[in-house]
């Protein structure tokens, strides 16, 4: 009983370190990057790429993976998503294409296959990576033996949404992009320069994504397309939770990961998925604003 | 001449040229063709129900699929494999492979759930489901979304949850569905006697009448005033309840109909294409309908149906060279980005630019000032 709880507290993590990034471009700036999938990918592959070219760790490649995907995040906003405000439904067409280019940038090389050069770490095949030993195995806290590599994913999502809650609730920009949250116009009007903080935060959350993707790299196989089923999950979760509520974001994830843990224990993984997928229905058709939202001013 | 003359001319036109390809067409890109047309049918669903209700309609594989599967249950049954099994009567082929030692061959009890297949062996039956179970699933969300007054990306999000969701039970319920693996292997579908052998020409004027008859009921269909009101409660819902009319009604009315349609081009998929499968219900089909229905043009019922045809062509010729099908994916994943930033309206909306110059032109000066006018005021379309 207690493994299963386990289980599903560090499926609920993994949902949660994807979708605090959704949580946060979805909540603060209305809107829907589908390409974030693509972005946990790309965090992905930088673990991959930093191992084979810098001969760095598994750890070091969290920083790095962070950094480059709010990079890629920060070129998305500035080149696409800052001319789509107010227009939400298109924000989700267009970085859907912008998906489909990240996706093929990684299968492709760059284009630069084309021309008979590969990369290593690279192109349409499958890779790997190889965690430290000290996370292999397992660890027995209290008579029970748990995975020390979830328990290790548990404490990274922790550590990152404590590090989210504080830039949110305890620094000036968080103050910002919580007036930007409650309204938009409003912070304008009061001096937020609101189109720098929706940049920054879009590269945050993108960062986020990154940190995900190294997450996933260490027990997941690396492929171009792992991106594309966990936007889905991670947009489930925010929506389910409300819409730019920190903590609602937290206990949904928790809530539908214990939900896919429990289910998938006494059935099966796909059984799991679907029974996450109705209840997030439930809750959006009775609570459209989501479990835990505030009133809107 | 009115814009009025050239769009009929533009239809006019358009039907024409789909009844006239097999003239040059062999019956391989025939076949081909064909399957394209029903995505244009696709087309035509996403634009009723995103252009025109201004419902972004995320989970229309849905509705594609599920009237897919139906028709594809009755065709497997009269598959000559399903026929050879060793009983009276047919019994498709993975229900046996799979079947616990023992059981009887029989879609009565080979497993728990083979005798949802029973009816199935008449083939009106798959066709009658193929089109009621779509539509009903269609009314019920419908009601159950707009009575609630839930809107925007929220239909989106459940609708995409939805498609989703079945593509799992599908998948989960192997017995009865084949699982992964999809209905393949299927029989012809047969009208008075007539076989419809994927590469006839007859197959491809069955389905490119049905994509002109129900091009032309759509177009006529938003003439209606129900469509007209339709089209006010995209623009204001506040406003068209408060003039008195019955919103969800409307909505659940063009919402069932989109599905309606999307779930008779699952069925003549099938006839064309001869399988069934899960990936009918993938996130990125459902996407893509609505990809092609962007770059077509939203707002337009024969633009969003032009656009589905003519992006699936291009990638099916371009997949024919090796080596560029990778690319022109990323070419799609661009142009999607540049119509969505630059070009909203779609290459509809570049033609209705043409036509209104084209109209202005021809009527001489007077009018010129007028068309121009009209162009601030009028909607697409």
């Amino acid at each position: 009983m207690i493994d299963t709880l386990f289980i599903g507290l560090s499926v609920g993590s993994i949902l949660l370190l994807v979708a605090l990034g959704l949580a946060i471009t979805y909540g603060v700036m209305g809107v829907i990057n589908m390409a974030h999938g693509e972005l946990v990918m790309v965090g992905a592959y930088t673990t991959v790429m930093s191992g084979i070219w810098l001969h760095t760790g598994f750890l070091i490649a969290i920083p790095i993976a962070f950094v480059v995907t709010a990079l890629v995040g920060l070129m998305i906003e500035r080149i696409v998503v800052r001319r789509l405000y107010g227009r939400i439904l298109d924000t989700l067409l267009a970085t859907w294409g912008i998906g489909i280019l990240i996706q093929q940038a990684v299968r492709l090389e760059f284009g630069l296959s084309f021309f008979g050069i590969h990369i290593e770490g690279l192109g349409p095949g499958l890779q790997n990576v190889t965690i430290p030993e000290t996370l292999q195995g397992a660890i027995s806290i209290g008579g029970v033996e748990i995975n020390a590599y979830r328990t290790f994913i548990i404490l990274v999502t922790g550590v990152f949404t404590l590090i989210t809650w504080f830039i949110l609730f305890r620094t000036p920009i968080g103050t910002q992009v919580r007036a930007i949250i409650r309204n938009r116009q409003m912070a304008a009007a009061c001096g937020v320069d609101v189109e720098r903080v929706n940049a920054m935060t879009f590269a945050f959350g993108s960062g986020l994504a990154g940190v995900a993707g190294v997450m996933m790299s260490g027990f997941k196989t690396v492929f171009p397309d792992m991106g594309t089923p966990m936007v889905v999950d991670g947009f489930l979760v925010v929506v389910a939770g409300g819409v730019g509520s920190l903590l609602g974001s937290v206990l949904s994830a928790g809530m539908l990961g214990e939900i896919n843990g429990v289910v998938a224990s006494i059935t099966n993984d796909i059984v799991a998925r679907a029974v996450v997928f109705g209840v997030v229905i439930l809750i959006i058709i009775a609570k459209p604003k989501g479990l835990f939202s505030f009133k809107e001013r | 001449m009115t814009k009025r003359h050239v769009e009929i001319a533009v239809y006019a036109i358009f039907i024409a040229a789909i009844m006239l390809a097999p003239l040059v067409l062999e019956p391989f890109w025939l076949n081909r063709i064909a399957k394209y047309l029903v995505y244009g049918m696709l087309g035509i669903a996403v634009a009723l129900s995103w252009g025109y209700a201004g419902v972004l309609n995320l989970g229309q594989g849905l509705f594609f699929g599920a009237g897919a599967y139906m028709l594809a249950m009755s065709l497997k049954l009269a598959s000559p494999t399903s026929l050879q099994q060793g009983s009276d009567t047919p019994v498709p082929d993975f229900m046996l492979w799979n079947a616990e030692p023992g059981s009887k061959t029989d879609l009565c009890c080979i497993n728990k759930a083979s005798f949802l297949w029973i009816p199935f062996q008449n083939q009106w039956f798959g066709v009658a489901m193929g089109i009621l179970l779509p539509v009903c699933i269609a009314a019920v969300i419908g009601i159950i979304l707009f009575r609630k007054r839930i809107a925007g990306v929220f239909i989106s999000i459940i609708t995409l949850a939805l498609v989703l969701l079945v593509r799992l039970l599908i998948i989960d319920a192997q017995p009865v569905t084949n699982g992964f693996n999809g209905l393949t292997d299927l029989g012809w579908f047969k009208l008075f006697d007539f076989e419809f052998d994927p590469y006839l020409v007859q197959t491809y004027y069955l389905v490119a009448g049905s994509l002109a008859v129900v091009l032309v009921a759509a177009r006529l269909l938003i003439e209606t005033r129900a469509g007209l009101i339709l089209q006010a409660i995209r623009d204001d819902p506040n406003r068209a309840r408060y003039l008195g009319f019955d919103v969800p009604r409307f909505q659940t009315f063009f919402f069932t109909v989109s599905a309606g349609i999307a779930s008779f081009a699952g069925m003549l998929y099938v006839i064309a294409a001869e399988f069934a499968s899960p990936t009918f219900m993938d996130l990125s089909f459902s996407i893509s309908m609505v990809v092609w229905a962007a770059v077509g043009g939203r707002a337009s019922i024969l633009g969003a149906c032009i656009g589905a045809i003519l992006i699936n062509t291009i990638t099916a010729s371009v997949s024919e060279t090796k080596g560029f099908a990778e690319t022109w994916k990323a070419i799609i994943g661009l142009i999607f980005v540049l119509v969505v930033l630059y070009l909203p309206r779609g290459l509809a909306g570049f033609a209705h630019d043409i036509a209104d110059w084209f109209v202005a032109r021809v009527n001489g000066s007077p009018h010129r000032a007028a068309a121009r006018e009209a162009d601030g005021v009028q909607p697409a379309e």
